[in-house]
């Protein structure tokens, strides 16, 4: 009987691993495949989709602009995050949860509201799409996951920390650069990862909010449209995939790093 | 030596409906040892956190050496605490911890080093500057804890319950070290327990508090003999209590029936103030005694019957009925070498004294 169960759940563990990763293995497969119709069976190796990918100019561009407004709203969410989740762990105010569940409230909304809303506001007051309207939006999403993974780094750190740095003559501010800081470092970089990758391949926004000039996801979109291409946007995603598999395993091993220094005990994480 | 060091007046805090101060007024010497006992929740850390700074009191006033602490922020006060917790920096090694409170005074190097090294020799830490902190036992973190607030040479320093996270073994061993430190430094320390035999062990002076209000505040001694009222009595130590009756009432003496132990003349710095019409006799289990032998003697002897026993290695407690009592007493024994062991329901003749018995 203990036995079925377990072989049951071994099946069950393997159909659903190959359901979430055999597509994202198609990937790699195509994009050294030598014949622009995407089918089996493969007819050759070659490179040549990724030299395609090199002289176009218009990819670098959209690959700059995403990267930079990654960059800064990443920056500027995990700063917006890091106010709220110290004012919500750390100090009791009038109408807290209200005001919490507002920051919160992107998290369940549709992207597309997010999307459309925000472009009525700009263009109502006159305000030029840009790259810097698709930041605004980016923030907007990504300030809520900022605040949840910061809350839970501040609420891990014992106060006494804090209170024994003032005890010891330190100011509010000098205790956070010196104490609070360093303890929830583990959470900032998590923040400013989440918030980098959930920036990067955010498309709706993006979409409606683009000006002249377009992030990386609309411009793989817009290349879609023309069959021909669609093997330059298989070698642009396995880019894409071992970009983010590095960033993910440097970003655990810095993690782990940090906690090995402190000596905490591990919770959580990615792994 | 009378100096005074901090005065609390009227000192009031609420959390919401809770009232954790109600009213306290201390003053508290320099130099002294100052204990604050109470059970859980009676108001104790906050009196001290109000006293560092975290807590700013409702209403009420605070002297530190003479200084009004109204508006004087954590880190602008004369004092420093060692938390329960112990709140040791855990990213940083022994030394910067110890060091962390001079960063402000820009010191050189190497004076800065020296003075680490002699805090670290204070609490016998030498050599361990440079491990991680996250990497010591319980009581090095104490010890750590310590060094790193004597070496501000604080005028007050506050201790929250620092020896109850610690084996009983090592609590031992540190209340002998906290205590000989604080005569070595001879900086004023009021540490908070809620150990009475911690508190009385190591203490000049003990505030028992109960419901943010302080019951009683007195030397050990004279709060283990001159309970002020039964809830004191009770707190430190264990007390058995008789019904009593005030049969007359003169200056200095105080004429009274005890059930079990029958009538009693007793001075009048025995009857405590608030004994009303309906007083209880008071008497510490270790002042009745078990006339095993035939022959011992006492100076007043009555009769009871033992209903139980509890055995502590070098102490026996028995319970008793005192012939004509209601209540069943507690009297401790000392076990010596060919003591016999008595069962429920022997016989026995206890003997007291008056000046044993309070009246509360
Ligand atoms: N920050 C706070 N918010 C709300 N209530 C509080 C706060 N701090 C203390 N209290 C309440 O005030 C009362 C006294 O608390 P305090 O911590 O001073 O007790 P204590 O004597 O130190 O108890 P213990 O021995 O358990 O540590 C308690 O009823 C507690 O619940
Ligand atoms: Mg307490």
């Amino acid at each position: 009987m203990n036995r079925m169960r377990i072989s049951w759940l071994a099946l069950y563990v393997c159909v659903y691993l190959l359901f979430l990763y055999a597509p994202v293995l198609l990937l790699p497969i195509f994009s050294f495949n030598d014949s622009s119709i995407v089918a089996f069976p493969l007819s050759g190796f070659t490179l040549n989709w990724f030299a395609l990918l090199w002289q176009t100019e218009t990819l670098h561009s959209a690959v700059r602009n995403s990267i930079m407004i990654a960059a800064i709203t990443a920056i500027v969410s995990t700063m917006l995050g890091l106010c709220a989740a110290r004012a919500a762990s750390r100090y009791a105010f009038r109408m807290k949860r209200g005001i919490m569940g507002l920051i919160m409230v992107p998290l369940v909304l549709p992207e597309i509201v997010v999307g459309v809303s925000l472009l009525v506001v700009i263009l109502q007051f006159g305000f030029e799409l840009s790259l810097w309207s698709i930041v605004l939006g980016h923030v907007l999403i990504c300030t809520p996951f900022s605040v949840v993974v910061l809350s839970t780094a501040f609420n891990n750190l014992d106060r006494s920390l804090e209170e024994a740095a003032i005890d010891l003559g330190e100011t509010r501010w000098s205790t956070f650069r010196l104490i609070s800081l360093p303890l929830i470092m583990p959470g900032v970089i998590a923040s400013l990862l989440i918030a980098f990758t959930i920036s990067l391949d955010e498309f709706i926004i993006a979409f409606f909010l683009a000006g002249t000039e377009v992030t990386l996801p609309v411009y793989i979109w817009s290349l879609l449209r023309f069959p021909a291409r669609l093997p330059s946007v298989l070698a642009l995603g396995t880019i894409l995939l071992a970009a983010s598999l590095i960033l993910l395993v440097s970003a655990e091993f810095i993690r782990r790093r940090g906690l090995r220094r402190t000596g905490a005990t591990d919770r959580g994480g990615l792994f | 030596m009378n100096e005074m060091m901090i005065k609390l007046t009227s000192v009031t805090k609420s959390f919401g409906t809770v009232t954790a101060l109600d009213g306290v007024t201390a003053d508290i010497q320099a130099g002294e040892f100052f204990s604050l006992l109470g059970p859980s929740g009676c108001g104790k850390t906050t009196l001290l956190r109000t006293i560092a700074g975290f807590e700013e009191p409702d209403s009420g006033s605070i002297f530190i050496d003479g200084q009004p602490m109204r508006g004087v922020e954590a880190n602008r006060r004369p004092t420093n605490m060692v938390f329960q917790s112990y709140a040791i920096f855990p990213h940083m090694s022994v030394a910067q911890n110890v060091g962390f409170g001079l960063r402000r005074r820009r010191l050189r190097p190497d004076e800065l080093q020296r003075q680490i090294d002699d805090a670290l020799r204070m609490v016998s830490l030498e050599g361990f500057g440079e491990r991680a902190a996250h990497t010591l036992s319980g009581g090095q973190r104490q010890r750590v804890a310590l060094a790193r607030a004597l070496i501000m040479r604080p005028k007050v320093l506050l201790l929250d319950e620092p020896l109850s996270a610690l084996d009983k073994k090592l609590r031992e061993q540190m209340q002998l070290e906290l205590r000989q430190l604080q005569r070595a430094v001879g900086i004023t320390f009021i540490l908070v327990t809620h150990d009475q035999e911690e508190a009385l062990t190591m203490s000049d002076r003990i505030a028992i508090m109960f419901e943010g209000q302080i019951a009683q505040l007195s030397t050990p001694q004279d709060l283990y003999m001159r309970p002020k009222s039964r809830q004191v009595a009770d707190f430190i130590g264990s007390m058995n209590f008789l019904r009593a009756e005030i049969l007359r009432r003169q200056a200095d003496r105080i004429e009274v029936r005890i059930e079990g132990l029958g009538k009693v003349e007793l001075a009048g710095d025995q009857a405590s103030h608030n004994a009303d019409d309906q007083p209880a006799a008071g008497v510490r289990p270790e002042l009745l005694t078990i006339l095993f032998d035939e022959t011992d003697r006492a100076a007043r002897e009555v009769e009871g019957e033992i209903t139980g026993r509890s055995y502590f290695g070098d102490m026996t407690y028995y319970e008793a009925r005192l012939d004509g009592a209601s209540n069943a007493v507690t009297i401790s024994m000392r076990n010596t070498s060919g003591r016999p062991v008595l069962d429920a329901g022997a016989r026995i003749r206890v003997g007291w004294e008056a000046d044993s018995i309070i009246l509360l």
